[in-house]
């Protein structure tokens, strides 16, 4: 390892790992400027250490490093080791490779094993240092995060999407000091009087949760959780103007309070607390998730919708399934009734814009 | 271009002579790994932030206060809560003092202070005694990381402790200063205050991962260290060696240390701890042991004990109380 290349190395390993580990070009050029040092790169392991330090920031991007780091290095070492030892000899090579193919195409027998024939033939000894390069580096990289868990949106997310959610009323009491104005009031009537107040802004916003319970919808669970616990406790919403109800496949005539499906509201006593400017969202799979398509499930849906929109028109549906496993089952039908948006970051946002009253006034957002 | 002598932090260095008046003034009675030094380096070479992650007791904190106190720089301790603004850490401007200087001045009659300059005060960074309504510097204060900013001689040292305790936004708003071009403005006096080429501040962040992972872009930025609990007795008692020497007291007997990690040390690992005990905790355990009563505790006696003397210092949930009693 005494001509140890610390910047071919970097390359590789950046190429290899930047999307998985959300790498910029800085991050690059900070582990390039750390390779010149002898200090951070003097040899394989020191240079690992550096790179793992400036590239991966958390336990869990150690586990992706680590495999990327034993087949980089893999690949530096064996193309070395290949590498010809006097430019000479390597062209040389080419042009014996290049002899090599004229006559194989002169031959053009059909032998069962020409390369066979060919090998016993040729004792030259230079044919075996023959270069051959190794198909494998410019493979496309394989995706790890096909093996991760399923998690499209993160929970911090979900509470950094709530806080769009918002309606500001000033109408809390006058409590809050607008140092602006007071300086401002005092200035315009060139003395001080009083301190200016203003109301505390509450925010107005209003949240009904429709969530699909059970069956299908069983593995996502800890979403519904999450989504129902971050909107009630650690968004901006106020906690009373949250409101989660569970329904199993399709909401007709009552939905529960709970997610055990144990306390039965009637359908239009949860939906008579909703006025015009209640957002509301139903997050259900549609039958997308075993890929159903039950017309019994589309009428019901669409009836409900139907009576929903009485009430309000901030309505938008959140599929936990890909928009991609749509097709076919009825979830495709119901979002051409409905603003239909697939559960992860970008989807939730748009939903979040629809039931704000601001949608998205262009892309192909939804079917609605 | 005058050529900058480039920082290195050793560990174990005495504080250079020309320390600056904000440095740690006491030694820190710290014991640094060697993948934590390359990691400070790294960080001091590439004036990238340190994000430093682990279990509670750690060290991550004293390790910003290590590096302040080997290196001579001034250290501003930034403690992040919950209702924090990226601004605070940057510079406060008090407009309700300025407005009441206005109004004292008017009843006080027309005599206007005598005005100083800026070369008149002492501390460009705090507001003078004497205090010119007429001049909005005077009314601005800046926090920790608007000191180090300001820095010319040498770099600060930035603690920014706690980082996952603030909102959301925090990180992203901290994102935009600390990096190119390290610059930030004052509004209210229309400044704008620009970090010296040479001599960008030093950040060391840390975090306990209470609410969450902190944003991406974030993190990309940011030097990743994770501080694992030093799990052998002679990293414990390298520390405790330290940490006497330092405070001038006299050690226990190396007999008693020996005992006092391994117990330590088997019952972090054996216990299925709710929260587990950190150095610190080890630390004081220690010292109780040793000078609690007028005669040590006996080596013999810690290691027959089942039950473990003072346990008070080290289980801090009632849960673990319990299974340390069931354990044993």
């Amino acid at each position: 390892m005494s001509d140890f290349d610390p910047q071919e190395v970097v390359l590789r390993l950046f190429l290899r790992l930047r999307s998985n580990l959300k790498l910029g070009v800085s991050e690059y050029l900070a582990a390039r400027q750390a390779a010149v040092e002898a200090d951070f790169a003097a040899d394989a392991e020191a240079l690992e250490d550096t790179l793992k330090l400036i590239w991966c920031h958390s336990l869990i991007d150690y586990t992706q490093f680590d495999p990327a780091w034993q087949s980089v290095l893999a690949q530096v070492q064996a193309q070395r080791r290949r590498r010809p030892p006097f430019p000479e000899r390597r062209r040389a090579a080419s042009d014996l490779r290049q002899r090599q193919i004229e006559s194989v195409s002169q031959q053009q027998s059909p032998v069962a094993m020409p390369q066979m024939t060919q090998r016993e033939k040729r004792s030259d000894p230079e044919m075996r240092a023959l270069p051959v390069q190794a198909p494998t580096l410019f493979m496309p990289e394989e995706n790890v995060a096909t093996l991760q868990s399923y998690y499209p949106i993160s929970r911090r997310s979900l509470v950094y999407n709530w806080r769009y959610l918002r309606r500001p009323v000033a109408d809390g009491p006058k409590t809050v000091l607008d140092i602006a104005a007071t300086v401002q009031q005092s200035t315009r009537q060139g003395f001080y009087l009083a301190p200016v107040y203003v109301r505390k802004l509450r925010n107005a916003a209003r949240l009904l949760l429709l969530i699909d319970q059970n069956g299908s919808m069983t593995p996502f669970h800890h979403f519904t959780r999450d989504l129902v616990e971050t909107a009630s406790k650690e968004s901006s919403l106020d906690p009373e103007n949250v409101e989660a109800y569970y329904f199993q496949n399709v909401p007709a005539g009552s939905v529960f309070r709970d997610p055990y499906l144990t306390m039965p509201v009637l359908l239009a006593e949860a939906l008579a607390t909703c006025d015009e400017s209640t957002s509301v969202l139903v997050l259900s799979d549609a039958g997308a998730a075993r890929g159903y398509r039950m017309r019994d499930r589309v009428r019901g849906t669409i009836r409900f919708l139907q009576q929903l929109k009485r009430y309000t028109t901030l309505l938008a549906w959140l599929n936990p399934m890909p928009e991609s496993r749509w097709e076919g089952s009825s979830a495709e039908v119901i979002a051409q009734s409905v603003p239909m948006f697939q559960m992860d970051n970008e989807g939730l946002s748009n939903a979040i814009d629809v039931v704000r009253g601001q949608p998205l006034k262009h892309g192909n957002a939804g079917g609605a | 271009m005058t050529v900058v002598e480039r920082l290195k932090f050793y560990g174990d260095r005495p504080q250079p002579e020309s320390a600056h008046k904000d440095a740690p003034q006491q030694p820190e009675p710290y014991v640094v790994t060697e993948p934590l030094k390359k990691a400070v380096n790294l960080a001091l070479f590439l004036r990238r932030p340190l994000l430093l992650e682990g279990d509670a007791g750690c060290g991550k904190t004293r390790l910003a206060y290590s590096v302040a106190y080997e290196l001579g720089l001034p250290l501003y301790r930034w403690d992040v809560r919950s209702s924090t603004r990226a601004q605070d850490g940057l510079y406060e401007y008090d407009a309700i003092l300025r407005l009441h200087d206005v109004e004292v001045q008017k009843i006080a009659g027309a005599e206007r202070p005598s005005v100083q300059t800026e070369a008149e005060a002492e501390d460009p960074d705090e507001p003078p005694a004497q205090r010119d309504p007429g001049n909005p510097k005077h009314y601005r204060t800046f926090g920790p990381l608007g000191k180090a900013f300001r820095m010319r001689d040498r770099p600060a040292v930035v603690l920014i402790d706690e980082i996952d305790k603030a909102d959301l936004d925090f990180p992203n708003d901290l994102l935009t200063v600390l990096d190119e071009p390290w610059a930030f403005t004052i509004r209210e006096t229309r400044e704008t205050i620009t970090a010296d080429e040479q001599h960008k501040p030093i950040v060391i962040i840390t975090s306990n991962k209470e609410k969450g992972n902190l944003p991406a872009p974030f993190l990309r930025r940011c030097l990743y260290r994770y501080l694992d609990f030093p799990n052998q007795t002679d990293t414990l008692k390298k520390i405790v060696q330290r940490h006497y020497e330092i405070q001038s007291e006299a050690a226990p007997t190396d007999e008693l240390q020996t005992a006092a990690a391994d117990k330590f040390l088997t019952e972090r690992k054996n216990l299925k701890w709710f929260k587990p005990p950190g150095t610190s905790e080890f630390l004081d355990w220690l010292k109780a042991l040793h000078a609690f009563e007028d005669d040590p505790y006996s080596t013999g006696q810690l290691n027959a004990d089942t039950h473990l003397p003072y346990r008070e210092l080290l289980f801090k949930r009632q849960d673990d109380w319990r299974n340390s009693a069931k354990a044993s």
